[in-house]
């Protein structure tokens, strides 16, 4: 027999095992190798650029999404890794005690195994990350076609091959302990597969009439206890990775686009200078877009509220609301802040003296038309010196915002809140318009914020629309729920896009748990072959073999998804909101998963079905 | 037809095999006729088509041409669903590996070819009292069979293999892996079946089975010839 040759042609005979193992393998490097390349492009790329695009507080939470995804990813792989190593050399415990039986000597059989797992592990490597580079460039595509432009870089050959080493390393490390086991056991011992039992205990006799499949199953699996604890395992880890993907990104989702949906107002109009208007359009669409703003003079005199028009506006209160605003640009400072010292009782300075631009809105406190998801306190007095500022704002120039001032126009202003806000990507600040007004000098709004209260929206709309015409023809009134919807869907798109990450985990595992039936089933081999002698239906061998993988499957779903439900909720997103809605779309997506998963597992024992009942016995 | 009237009728039976390009006859236009409460033996060489035979005549397996009738259902016409009941019902199997389920008890073991017939659980208990009897093997009802003996594991594969009451019995080489000792039990419970109308087909080599045969057949190379005549 050839050491070369024995190797080669026994992965070859047993095509349906190597493959599984080859494809298991594929996959886990490939989901590893695309999340390290697309997430570099989309989430890392994104937080480390939060100038560009998305506010600080969004960047934060898909950065932690990111980050127990990515580290879920690499745990799923080794843990699947070393499960497909294990399956793999536990099918061959027998063969190797035949060997032994036939005389072939320990380090010889060794060469042989370890020869095999060398060349599965190589190949596995190799089309994983060959396919986590073709995933990514597929996925850059894509985000193309959406109109959103990845960053483009070149492939990092080293830090590829580094995924490929410690990939080839994991599986040779976890391949080895049981190919040495195996050459270690007596080959009495290996031939025998009731070696592995752990039936000792002699219960009482009940003949349980419609219990026999579910009996036979899951002795079956206590049987092969070391195997049902890792897949167990291996499957938690997966429905824990799902669970996060898909409940944290539904619910994220819906969170994160309520807070934005809310900022903006929904059926928002906009009364301004049709100049005013795609401006403040454009820093609406900030949020999602890289392109620079050009600069804007927002206090020049063209583009304040006419009296008239306020007063005709004033008209058809009974038909529309209004909210006079007052949006500027200003160079802003940092104050230092003090705390006490819980300690001493002393004080500590908190803070810098940092200074950058922001844009200023004034707004009427009691009057405001939108709602911020915000930290703190919103804005209450008309004339006070407060400000609530944005997020971005507050995560890049301050260090307790709540315990600090901002000066703008050589007024310092104490901050009462941090909002989110797309607007200008959340490099924002609110101030009573009234105080905006006394600092500036500048007495009239240059916008206006309206909202339809009739029920016949189109036609006051064209009313208003007229109104507003006639008293200058160059203001307008705009609607900003297309900009509103842009930055909704953008922030849809990176949801899905991290529900997409999970995939390959997710195919690994079903091939896993295949290859833990396929385990399963050559064990039982010849006792299922005894049950259909006997009178056993085709469908009652499928019947146990169904529910032993159910019993795995729901073992492994219960603490998984238990434990990612927990993750979501409690670690991933500040104050989620979860609607009936998002539950049974969660519960969909999962019991999707699941059902997948089973049924992908009932293929060999489908393939075991159709094989003729003498070959079985034989 | 005269075959209704038999246990077993087989007529120019021929069962083939492929292994590759390799093709193997293992049965040669068999004709066997077996009467109701017969206790038939076949013996011949390993490799000599015993098994194929028995796996015919029990419905595991279908032959390449020929008819083959077992209490007149035409078995090499018969779909897989009909099969399962037809071994279910009609045949007890004791083979030479005792090949029970590791993971049941003794009782369990006995007792599961009838949960698949609904019968009543008291009937169930019942019935795996007396065959345990049969066998010897009451004290050993809460046991797993890795926890048996050789000899005690054939006593109770054949308590399974009677379970439902079958009237035909066939066993393949069932003494093949015990002592003598151990195998006069075996030749005792069969002449209790005997003694009780089971139509029997035993594949042995084994001269205490023989000397209890009614009609003592052999193959060789495929081809079956009588003993008797």
């Amino acid at each position: 027999m050839s050491e070369t040759f024995f190797p080669v042609n026994d992965l070859l005979r047993r095509k349906l095992q190597t493959s599984l193992a080859i494809v298991s393998l594929t996959l886990c490097v490939a989901s590893s190798v695309f999340l390290i390349l697309f997430g570099e492009k989309l989430g890392f790329g994104i937080f480390t650029a939060t100038e560009k695009v998305l506010t600080v507080s969004f960047s934060k939470i898909f950065l932690q999404f990111m980050y127990f995804i990515g580290v879920l990813i690499f745990i799923v792989g080794v843990v699947i890794v070393s499960f497909m190593a294990f399956v793999m050399m536990s099918q061959r415990v027998r063969d190797v005690g035949l060997m032994k039986a036939a005389g072939c000597p320990n380090d010889l059989i060794f060469g042989y195994f370890l020869t095999e797992l060398l060349i599965v592990a190589f190949l596995g490597c190799f089309f994983g990350v060959f396919l986590g580079v073709l995933a990514d460039f597929a996925s850059a595509s894509l985000l193309g076609s959406f109109g959103m432009q990845a960053p483009q870089t070149s492939i990092d050959v080293w830090l590829l091959l580094q995924v490929f080493l410690l990939f080839f390393a994991l599986v040779m490390i976890f391949g080895l302990k049981p190919i040495l086991d195996a050459t270690k056991i007596e080959p009495a011992k290996a031939i025998s597969p009731t070696q592995y039992f752990g039936l000792t205990k002699a219960p009482e006799f009940r003949a349980i009439k419609k219990g026999l499949v579910i009996k036979i199953a899951s002795r079956g699996l206590f049987r092969r206890k070391s195997a049902t604890i890792r897949i167990v395992l291996c499957l938690a880890v997966v429905f824990i990775l799902t669970t996060i993907t898909i409940a944290g990104g539904i619910i994220a989702d819906q969170t994160t686009k309520n807070w934005v949906e809310k900022a903006v107002g929904r059926d928002i109009l906009l009364i301004a200078h049709h100049d005013v208007c795609s401006q403040y359009k454009l820093l609406l669409s900030k949020f999602y877009e890289t392109d620079e703003i050009p600069q804007f003079d927002y206090a020049n005199g063209e583009y304040l509220i006419p009296e008239n028009l306020l007063s005709q506006l004033n008209l058809m209160h009974e038909n529309v609301t209004v909210e006079q605003r007052l949006i500027l640009q200003a160079h802003v400072k940092e104050v230092k802040g003090y705390i006490l010292r819980e300690t001493t009782g002393g004080t500590k300075e908190v803070g810098d003296n940092r200074e950058g631009e922001s844009i200023i809105i004034g707004v009427e406190p009691q009057n405001v038309l939108n709602e911020w998801f915000h930290e703190g306190k919103l804005l209450s007095d008309d004339e006070a010196l407060e400000a609530l500022i944005g997020d971005s704002l507050a995560g890049k120039m301050f260090e307790l915002p709540l315990n600090q001032q901002i000066t703008l126009f050589n007024t310092s202003l104490k901050i009462v809140g941090v909002c989110l806000d797309p607007i200008n990507n959340g490099n924002i600040t609110y101030i009573p318009l009234k105080t905006l007004q006394n600092i500036t000098g500048i007495l009239k709004p240059n916008i206006l914020v309206a909202k339809i209260t009739s029920a016949n929206r189109t036609e006051v709309l064209s009313r208003l629309t007229t109104l507003v015409k006639n008293v200058n023809p160059n203001f307008e009134v705009a609607e900003l729920d297309e900009t509103l919807n842009k930055n909704l869907n953008f922030l849809s798109f990176i949801w899905s896009t991290i529900m997409f990450l999970p995939i390959f985990s997710l195919a690994a595992a079903a091939l896993c748990l295949i290859g833990y039936v396929m385990l399963a089933i050559t064990e039982q081999k010849q006792e299922l072959g005894i049950l259909r002698v006997l009178g056993a239906k085709p469908k009652t061998v499928l019947g146990i073999v169904a529910w032993q993988s159910l019993i795995v499957l729901l073992s492994s779903c219960a603490a998984g998804i238990e434990l990612g439900i927990i993750i979501t909720l409690l670690i991933l997103i500040p104050k989620p909101i979860v609607t009936s809605f998002a539950v049974i779309q969660i519960a969909g997506w999962l019991l999707s998963a699941l059902v997948i998963i089973f049924i992908f597992s009932l293929y060999p024992a489908i393939k075991f079905m159709k094989k003729p009942l003498r070959e079985l016995v034989a | 037809m005269r075959a209704n009237n038999l246990a077993v009728f087989a007529s120019g039976l021929c069962k083939d095999y492929e292994i590759g390009d390799l093709k193997i006859e293992a049965l040669k236009n068999v004709n066997l006729k077996i009467e109701s409460g017969e206790f038939v033996v076949i013996s011949g060489p390993s490799g000599s088509g015993k098994t194929s035979l028995l796996n015919i005549i029990g419905g595991i397996d279908k032959p390449t041409s020929g008819k083959i009738f077992v209490f007149g259902e035409d078995l090499s016409v018969k779909d897989e669903d009909f099969l399962a009941d037809f071994r279910c019902n009609k045949v007890g199997f004791v083979f030479q590996s005792y090949n029970l389920v590791s993971t049941l008890t003794v009782a369990e073991n006995v007792a599961f070819p009838m949960e698949w017939t609904r019968k009543s659980e008291e009937h169930i208990r019942k019935r795996v009292e007396e065959l345990l009897e049969l066998v010897g093997l009451q004290h050993r009802a809460n046991h797993f069979p890795s926890q048996l003996s050789g000899g005690e594991q054939q006593r109770v594969a054949f308590a399974r293999a009677l379970a439902n009451d079958p009237p035909l019995l066939l066993a393949d080489e069932p003494t093949g892996n015990l002592d003598a000792k151990t195998s006069q039990k075996i030749v005792e419970i069969l002449i209790k079946l005997k003694d009780a109308g089971k139509t029997i087909f035993v594949a042995t080599h084994d001269s205490q089975i023989l000397e209890l045969a009614d009609q003592r057949l052999h193959l060789s190379d495929g081809r079956l010839v009588s003993l008797d005549e």
